[in-house]
């Protein structure tokens, strides 16, 4: 597949996610919600339009990756874009100041929410940053077959 | 600019994620043991997986290494051959027309692969004169390339074909066509006298879609110019193509030529592999990994089955950075399937999170894992991309036998640094530690290749120690630790499982700077 995707964000979905609040609703999630927000359903999508105000290829916050700070009209929003070299390889430089639309929704995290983003859009750029299931593009695997041939004790 | 001329020209930086002005300022000690160069001496079977800065690119794609090299005992290479995919694109039977070795007493030291315009290196760490670990170290003009692997002594030749037959379990995880996790499991026969493969099951888990089902029949032939001398031919398993390279009859390495990049080992699966419950029995020790929602993800734990149900169950998820210990566990069933030997389910829950695991047994004590937990019962929507290995637990205590013992250590995984390029990349590390009682202090050396760098740095101090809690096991709900100091770095944490005192395998526990797995194997 090819990355980089231009598009234009389906109609259905609905310009009033913009009053979405992330981190009000987010923290005050019951055990359940979270439970319901383990996994990605398209069904839940928002779009959300702002101004970045910081972007970290490399962020300190689970979950690894790139996080993207957006001031939206309903205040400051986390978001993130899943694996910094999916960006790289489109070409896809975001910087302070930048309008920018994402596509995506709430998922828990470590007791936690944060907003993992599908489709990151700026201009008439727009790269998608997971599948219809929510997995990141291009995630890497963090044990390599060789090790869990080496682990199995078959020698 | 072209990232490999950046971090080539950056190589004498020194950048080590998790570093702060004050890390680690341990240094390795003198090499000493058993090994030469003489213990490196016969052809061996290699694999590694990892990612490659080709020339011209300036992001990292995955590879895979599948291959043999020929050591003279001496410290030269005879000659070899290797195949390589790289996110789907294959470069086959390529020779390897020389090179060279060293070992040092410790079991540590290098090789070099010369291959068409520029060698590809390593670091080696051996566990006998039959096997080892190793990590891809190549840094050079036209390559930049590292992963994960290990060689293991082949048998004599000549090889036969017929040498392949009877069941074999498999577990193929890599790159779907698109480039995208994908996670292929389960188990096929091959007929000795014809090559053929007229049954086999599989379950497939391509970024998220969960597919299981009876495979298409198949065959493995040998390829004609080369298995005479390297065991190398080629195979079509549930349809899609590969390569192979015979270890011996019970193992054999493949490798995928089209739709992506898969590779793996499939194991001879024993006469008196489990095919019910009533036949399953003792503690297991799993690892697994791959990817979520969220990024990478390891899984590693223990439990215990007795017959038809699970108990003891003990487990750490890392999650992409969070990390997610789960120590209350229910409901955990055991069922098999009656139509394929070997083939079961294990599921568990804890408060938050239901557990379900398919696996292959290839023997009474080791099989394949993969977890095919639902988002939602029924909707073949895979909650998360992993698998890995199941392996029978010794029984308890479980420490390091005697007072020193030598260790090869290998993790890989994915960092967050900073440096030049401030992302999320391959990270690999391969050493030679000691354990001292009674405490279990570790002492050796390591390389370290981060791949957000581009800087290979080699004779790295290690440290740390290994906590042992309870007996070992798990099974009393203690979990054991492994703490590790790098010369320049912060302390890194684990979570460790000891399969036996020989064989341990461990995760991240804390901190989200790494997402690493991996394996501590005794030298013998």
């Amino acid at each position: 597949m090819n990355p980089t995707i231009r598009l234009v964000v389906p109609s259905f979905i609905l310009a009033g996610a913009l009053s979405f609040c992330f981190s009000a609703g987010a923290q005050q999630s019951t055990q359940l919600d979270l439970r319901r927000l383990q996994s990605y359903e398209l069904s839940r999508e928002l779009s959300v339009v702002g101004t970045v105000i910081k972007y970290e290829p490399a962020s300190s916050v689970a979950p690894m990756g790139v996080h993207l700070l957006l001031q939206t009209a309903s205040g400051p929003l986390d978001v993130h874009l899943g694996n910094a070299k999916l960006l790289q390889a489109s070409h896809l430089d975001l910087n302070p100041g930048d309008n920018v639309r994402v596509v995506g929704e709430s998922l828990a995290l470590g007791g936690g929410t944060y907003f993992a983003a599908r489709i990151v859009q700026k201009g008439t750029q727009a790269v998608a940053v997971r599948n219809a299931k929510g997995f990141p593009f291009h995630s890497a695997s963090a044990l390599t077959p060789a090790q869990k041939e080496s682990l199995r004790g078959v020698r | 600019m072209n990232r490999l001329l950046v971090v080539l020209a950056s190589a004498g930086t020194v950048l080590c994620a998790g570093c702060g002005g004050g890390g680690s300022n341990v240094q390795p000690p003198p090499p000493t043991g058993k090994y030469s160069l003489a213990s490196l001496n016969g052809q061996y079977s290699f694999v590694t997986s990892g990612e490659v800065f080709a020339s011209g690119s300036n992001v990292p794609t995955p590879l895979a290494r599948t291959g043999v090299f020929i050591a003279d005992g001496k410290g030269g290479i005879m000659g070899g051959i290797e195949d390589v995919n790289s996110a789907g694109q294959v470069s086959p039977a390529v020779q390897i027309s020389g090179g060279s070795y060293t070992v040092n007493a410790d079991g540590r030291g290098t090789l070099t692969l010369n291959v068409s315009a520029s060698p590809i290196s390593f670091g080696i760490v051996l566990t006998s004169t039959s096997d080892g670990l190793l990590i891809d170290e190549t840094s050079n003009g036209n390559q930049l390339s590292t992963g994960s692997g290990n060689f293991i002594l082949q048998q004599s030749t000549p090889f036969a074909l017929s040498e392949i037959a009877g069941t074999y379990v498999f577990d193929f995880p890599g790159m779907d066509v698109n480039n995208n996790p994908e996670s292929f499991l389960g188990e096929f026969v091959v007929d000795g006298a014809t090559g053929a493969i007229p049954s086999g099951f599989f379950d497939d888990n391509d970024f998220g879609t969960l597919i299981s089902g009876a495979m298409i029949p198949g065959a493995v032939s040998q390829d004609p110019s080369t298995f005479s001398a390297f065991g190398r031919g080629v195979a079509t398993i549930d349809g899609q193509n590969f390569v192979f390279y015979i270890v011996n009859s019970n193992q054999v390495r493949f490798q995928s030529t089209n739709n992506g990049m898969l590779s793996g080992d499939a194991i001879a699966q024993t006469s008196n592999v489990p095919t019910s419950t009533g036949g399953f029995n003792g503690n297991f020790a799993f690892v697994l990994s791959g990817s979520s929602n969220n990024g990478g993800l390891t899984r590693v734990g223990r439990l215990t089955a007795n017959g038809a149900t699970v108990s003891n169950v003990l487990a750490d998820t890392d999650d992409a950075g969070s990390q997610h210990p789960s120590n209350i566990l229910s409901n955990g069933t055991i069922t098999f399937d009656a139509a394929n030997p070997g083939r079961g389910h294990i599921t568990f829950q804890d408060p938050n999170f239901p557990f379900t695991f398919v696996f292959y047994l290839s023997s009474l004590n080791s099989g394949v894992i993969q977890d095919v937990t639902e988002t939602t019962p029924g909707s073949g929507a895979g909650i998360v991309i992993a698998d890995g290995s199941l392996l029978l637990q010794s029984a308890g205590p479980l420490t390091p036998i005697g007072p020193t013992q030598p260790y090869a250590m290998n993790w890989s995984g994915i960092v967050t640094t900073g440096g030049n390029f401030p992302i999320q990349d391959e990270e690999d590390l391969l050493a030679q530690v000691t354990a001292a009682s009674p405490n279990q202090t570790l002492s050796g050396t390591a390389d370290l290749f981060q791949f957000t760098t581009g800087t290979l740095l080699t004779g790295l101090g290690v440290g740390g120690s290994i906590t042992i809690n309870g007996d070992g096991t798990g099974g009393d709900g203690k979990r054991s630790g492994l703490t590790v100091d790098l010369t320049g770095a912060n302390p890194i944490t684990f979570v460790i499982y000891f399969v036996s005192p020989q064989t341990a395998f461990f995760a991240i526990h804390s901190g989200n700077t790494h997402l690493d797995a991996g394996v501590l194997k005794l030298q013998l």
